[in-house]
């Protein structure tokens, strides 16, 4: 088994009079895992620790076997994109990153070179040489990105960093952090989107109130959300003709109608099968089919899963 | 690395936009200096030592006080301190070298306020402006390092610094006794080898300049004794950066 570069020991953190964390005991190795929990889980207060910013008020947190706090020698192999939207903004991405890779100890001209590789790796090469005040989320996002990645870290920690990209961004993100996966390295992200993660990695740490509520791998998490009937709301103009179709699939438990007449509500044990079965259903027999959505498949519906069940 | 520390700092705060507004007050006191030569009846000599003393050793703390919060507190309420502590940089280096820039830059400014107010009086063969730019150097020093140690220790440093910089630095020199040397610029008017402390007309203009009051430190002790704070604000401000957590209040709450 590979080792763990990041390790937590029942380490707590509090704020005044609020628990930000509380005795978490995880261990992070090579690959991407994700952080996941809703706004206020202690993701950022977790990665904070980590990344040295913050102390831990009781326990230990241990990166590359050293203490992170104010450690030069951890940032060395830790790569950081902050959640914070926050720049120098009147300078352009490419003197702000390449100020970052002189702070990495980069000389002047390898500063300049690993900024433009990193730049195009991002898709901002050609966007980079306007002032920062003027991006839009998603470039601020990949500026992020780029001066996290600049000298190559072992470790790299990205706070929410989907935030703000389009798909084709995110997609292009993802493709970037199975690259480094692939290298070895061990890279957390944190996320509140249960969605994203999946198509991430199966990797989880999942935080709620502060508490670390599961560990390893999403299945230990689908077979919990597994357990119980899944939710699925179809809008459509014809219900009925819609739920005449799906009462007659065999792993379709209930159909309810909207009392309103824009749609039905399904149940399911397989909710990966109906959504096989949708596109067939729609170009097939001409179905009319708006839209569909689950209720359950958000964090909070799967922290009252775990907590409540 | 300490270099590129230095080098990024000062290129931050001589930025025009940042620089621009201290471009007015250089040409304000250029202007006032005239003025005050015009009305004022004694020599070239004595209208510097007034304009000097009101404006240029006013204007020095107030400089240091604005551009020293570009050194951490700036970062923090901006939120951007967290791109400097995540580098493979001991903190104590960041602080030392962005405050020796912003220290160079207020003595920059402020020995060109010195060179506007000599021109407008005394012009510039002028013995009491080498003499005040040696003040101004040591000021700008031990203002820089003090302001720039106490904004780690508090938010919103910069009312404290400016209350320092106006209220305490102009009050108390004018007061009866040795209070004057828990005030920088007493130690600032020693080195500048200001004449006719204490026995002024009582005027708005000397208790600006701070001349009521009685002034005994010899310019050796007055170097000693700012040249201690500089190291002793440095030190710690140094040793207190390296050790507590720096974010933005609202990251913090």
């Amino acid at each position: 088994m590979s080792e763990a570069l990041v390790t937590l020991d029942r380490v707590s953190r509090w704020y005044g009079q609020v628990i930000g964390l509380n005795d978490v005991t995880c261990t992070v190795g090579p690959g991407v895992t994700a952080l996941l929990g809703m706004n206020g889980a202690g993701k950022t207060t977790m990665i904070r620790m980590i990344t040295g910013q913050i102390r831990e008020t009781t326990g230990r947190v241990s990166v590359c076997g050293m203490e992170p706090f104010a450690n030069p020698e951890v940032y060395k192999r830790l790569g950081y994109c902050p959640e914070i939207d926050n720049f120098y903004e009147h300078q352009t991405g490419r003197q702000f990153v390449i100020g970052m890779a002189r702070l990495y100890g980069f000389s002047k001209e390898k500063a300049r070179m690993r900024t433009q590789t990193l730049l195009e790796e991002v898709g901002m090469a050609d966007r980079c040489d306007r002032k920062i005040a003027g991006y839009s989320k998603g470039m601020r996002q990949r500026i992020k990105l780029a001066q996290a990645m600049l000298h190559d870290p072992d470790i790299i920690l990205l706070d929410e960093p989907l935030n703000g990209l389009d798909p084709v961004g995110r997609r292009e993100f993802m493709d970037v952090l199975k690259t480094f996966a692939s290298m070895g390295k061990t890279i957390i992200v944190s996320s509140h989107i249960l969605f994203e993660v999946e198509q991430m990695t199966r990797s989880i740490i999942l935080l709620h109130r502060g508490r670390l509520l599961a560990t390893g791998d999403l299945s230990v998490i689908r077979e919990v959300i597994d357990k119980y009937p899944h939710r699925i709301h179809i809008e459509t103009p014809e219900p009925r003709r819609v739920a005449e179709r799906v009462v007659g699939l065999p792993y379709v438990l209930s159909v309810q109608m909207d009392p309103r007449g824009a749609g039905l509500e399904i149940q399911t044990r397989q909710p990966n099968e109906f959504y096989d079965s949708v596109p067939s259903m729609i170009l097939e027999e001409d179905i009319p089919i708006t839209s569909f959505s689950s209720p359950d498949n958000n964090l909070e519906s799967i922290f009252k899963y775990l907590v409540e069940y | 690395m300490e270099g590129y520390i230095y080098g990024s700092m000062l290129r931050e705060l001589f930025r025009f936009r940042r620089i621009a507004p201290w471009l007015l007050v250089v040409l304000a006191v250029y202007g006032m200096s005239l003025v005050f030569q015009k009305v004022t009846s004694g020599t070239p000599q004595d209208s510097y030592v007034l304009v000097s003393a009101t404006l240029v050793f006013r204007i020095l703390p107030l400089a240091a006080a604005i551009l020293s919060a570009a050194v951490v507190a700036q970062e923090i309420e901006q939120r951007t301190i967290v791109y400097l502590l995540t580098r493979p940089v001991p903190r104590w280096k960041l602080l030392l070298f962005r405050t020796l820039a912003a220290i160079t830059v207020v003595f920059v400014l402020g020995s060109i306020v010195a060179f506007a107010a000599s021109l407008g009086t005394a012009g510039l063969k002028n013995e009491m402006l080498v003499r005040d730019l040696k003040a101004i150097l040591v000021g700008s020093i031990a203002y820089v390092s003090l302001f720039t140690f106490i904004s780690l220790l508090m938010n919103r440093s910069m009312i404290v610094c400016l209350l320092f910089a106006f209220i305490w630095e102009t009050a108390v020199p004018n007061m009866p006794g040795d209070l004057y040397l828990l005030t920088i610029t007493g130690y600032l008017s020693s080195i500048a080898e200001r004449p006719s402390l204490g026995q002024s007309a009582g005027g708005v203009f000397d208790a600006l300049a701070g001349m009521l009051g009685t002034n005994s430190v010899s310019p050796t002790i007055a170097w000693a004794a700012l040249l201690c704070l500089t190291a002793a604000c440095l030190g710690v401000g140094c040793l207190w950066f390296s050790h507590f957590e720096y974010m933005a209040r609202e990251d913090a709450e």
